[in-house]
């Protein structure tokens, strides 16, 4: 288990502020976040290479605050795996434990096992990865900390070392705290997603929840929803104070429905995926969005269909599949109507 | 730019080709016959190896902590560090003959154990240790602040103290920088006169017994003693061209 608790920390001009979440023992948590949020100040400061100056590390039920790193039990494995050069492999990998023989299984379960004599020198960037990833297991820590680990390795190996390490984590239940910028691996890895920027703490939450209902317009962007509108708030129905409720949201022409947390929110999120193209004004349903547009542009990538729509001004961009796009006879120019959920609809 | 380049090489190598081509024949030939020479050197040798050992063993730890910028002003220690090297050396000469002449505090303390520190070897190796200690020092943090500091991140995750990283790992990654820095200031010892000749004029390190002669016997006197220097100079010089020339290429691949 990991909890922190109002944490901060200094990384040259960098600070970490305030950061506070839970990651229960055994799960796997996620760290996003822009270039400088503090992903690896966060880390290191857990990890206990770096001194916090406000708040609480806690470590499995234990303030480890002010506990040396090498009494933390926690293993850590960088973008730039750190082997030590002046070691062989099997050197690096037994580095932390007396156990040599469990080192040399831990690598071998890794795929690295092969490459045990060898000069750390003359290894690829996934092998490397690996071997920094065996060395962090070989002493049996029980919370593993990765800073894009798999950044470095081509995508056959990321896979292969994507699914050894989930199933090393299950059998060993360890907890795991891993920065990623491929919000695929948030989506498959993650039961915890952290969003930070600028050294805070945005949101914590399961990623579904994370990308679903993003805490802010520029969250929705790093994040990759498609569409971020600005405009105005005023609530409909059930809405009372800041509970959330069924809004009525402005931007320009636009006029949607959605749910927010706050009737001060300025901006709606719609994910891509969630907007359904039709060649005309669907029959009753039970959508409560439906704009129509002239279709702008239409960029095919594999299966996938990124649609953007013209709603007089407003760019509304639906990702359909390439064959709906057959199928409609999409063209630029052809006249379409959006359909969108409210609960599809996002305001922040 | 060439003509300029070489008009440069010529005025720095021309006084050293010199000495050597007037004085090393003789200087080789003294060194079997001239008993006085033979001991300064040796005594040189000895001073300037203490001094570098003292050295590193006292100025690495020093080196690491104003690397790593663990300690608290490390900047201004920085700057103080050079000083010595600005300082014109009989003035350094000088300054440790008031702070450990037999007049003050810390001479009489050392004077007590044996250890005067005028006309002494001890003055000698001070003298030297003041001059070519922060040239050890300074080399020897840049050789540690270039060893990324999470290699010891990692190693403190796998159960060493930051001692015991230290040791493990930025040790003999800095290795061959530690070993340059070392050389440096072993050859800087070996080299230095002004500091040394106010300190202790006897027993004589080489560069003192080379002015003792060229006062003495004149220029032909000095210039066997001078050219042995030269040679001596030679040994550290090559030294240093093969640990750079291993020390560079990706040495530190992460």
């Amino acid at each position: 288990m990991i909890r922190v608790d109002g944490l901060g920390a200094r990384a040259g001009t960098f600070a970490l502020r305030d950061v506070s979440f839970e990651l229960p023992a055994g799960a796997w948590g996620i760290i996003l976040g822009p270039a400088g949020a503090g992903k690896t100040t966060l880390l290191e400061t857990i990890a206990g290479v770096r001194h916090a100056d406000a708040g609480t590390v806690t470590l499995r039920n234990v303030d480890v605050t002010r506990t040396p790193a090498e009494q933390r039990g926690v293993g850590i494995v960088y973008q730039h795996a750190f082997l030590f050069p002046h070691l062989s492999v099997e050197a690096n990998v037994a580095y932390g434990t007396r156990d040599h023989g469990y080192a040399r299984e831990v690598a071998r379960r890794l795929g690295v096992g092969a490459l045990m004599s060898r000069a750390v020198g003359n290894l690829s960037g996934g092998e490397r990865q690996m071997v920094a990833i065996a060395r962090a297991l070989a002493p049996e820590p029980d919370i593993l900390l990765l800073d894009e680990p798999f950044a470095a390795v081509d995508p056959r190996s990321r896979t292969r070392l994507r699914r050894e390490l989930r199933s090393m984590q299950w059998e060993q239940s360890l907890t795991v705290l891993h920065v990623t910028h491929d919000f695929g691996e948030a989506g498959t890895l993650g039961d915890l997603a952290i969003l930070l920027e600028e050294g805070r703490l945005l949101q914590a939450a399961p990623p579904e929840t994370l990308f679903r209902r993003p805490p802010s317009a520029a969250a929705a962007e790093f994040l990759g929803a498609e569409n971020v509108f600005a405009g105005t708030t005023t609530p409909m129905e059930s809405a009372s104070g800041d509970e959330p409720g069924v809004m009525l949201f402005r931007a320009g022409p636009l006029t949607l429905v959605g749910i927010g947390d706050s009737k001060l929110a300025t901006h709606a999120v719609i994910r891509g995926e969630d907007v359904v193209l039709s060649s005309e004004r669907p029959g009753p349903s039970s959508a409560r969005n439906a704009v129509s547009g002239v279709v702008a542009e239409i960029v095919v990538t594999g299966a996938l269909a990124r649609v953007t729509v013209d709603l007089g001004d407003l760019p509304l961009v639906a990702t359909v599949t390439a064959g709906s796009v057959s199928e409609l006879g999409l063209l630029p120019g052809s006249r379409v109507v959006a359909t969108i959920k409210a609960t599809a609809v996002h305001l922040c | 730019m060439v003509a300029g380049s070489l008009l440069l090489l010529l005025l720095l190598a021309l006084p050293l080709v010199a000495v050597v081509l007037r004085g090393g024949g003789a200087g080789l030939r003294q060194f079997g016959t001239d008993a006085e020479l033979r001991g300064s050197l040796w005594l040189t040798v000895q001073t300037a190896t203490l001094a570098t050992l003292l050295t590193v063993a006292l100025g690495t730890p020093l080196a690491y902590l104003l690397a790593r910028e663990r300690m608290p002003g490390a900047s201004v220690v920085g700057a103080l560090l050079d000083l010595p090297l600005l300082l014109p050396h009989p003035v350094a000469g000088m300054a440790l003959l008031l702070a450990f002449g037999r007049a003050s505090p810390a001479g009489a303390a050392l004077a007590a154990f044996g250890l005067a520190v005028v006309g002494s070897r001890t003055g000698i190796v001070l003298a030297m240790l003041f001059v070519a200690a922060p040239l050890y020092v300074s080399a020897a943090r840049e050789a540690i602040a270039r060893v990324d500091e999470r290699y010891e991140s990692v190693a403190r995750t796998l159960g060493d103290s930051p001692a015991r990283a230290a040791w493990r790992v930025t040790r003999p990654l800095a290795g061959r920088g530690l070993l340059a820095a070392a050389v440096v200031m072993w050859a800087r010892a070996v080299s230095e006169f002004g500091a040394i000749v106010i300190l202790t004029y006897n027993p004589k390190v080489a560069s003192v017994l080379s002015y003792d002669r060229f006062t003495s016997e004149g220029l032909d006197g000095a210039l066997p003693v001078a050219a042995v220097l030269v040679i001596l100079a030679l040994v550290p010089l090559l030294v240093l061209r093969t640990l750079r020339a291993r020390v560079l290429p990706g040495e530190l691949t992460r």
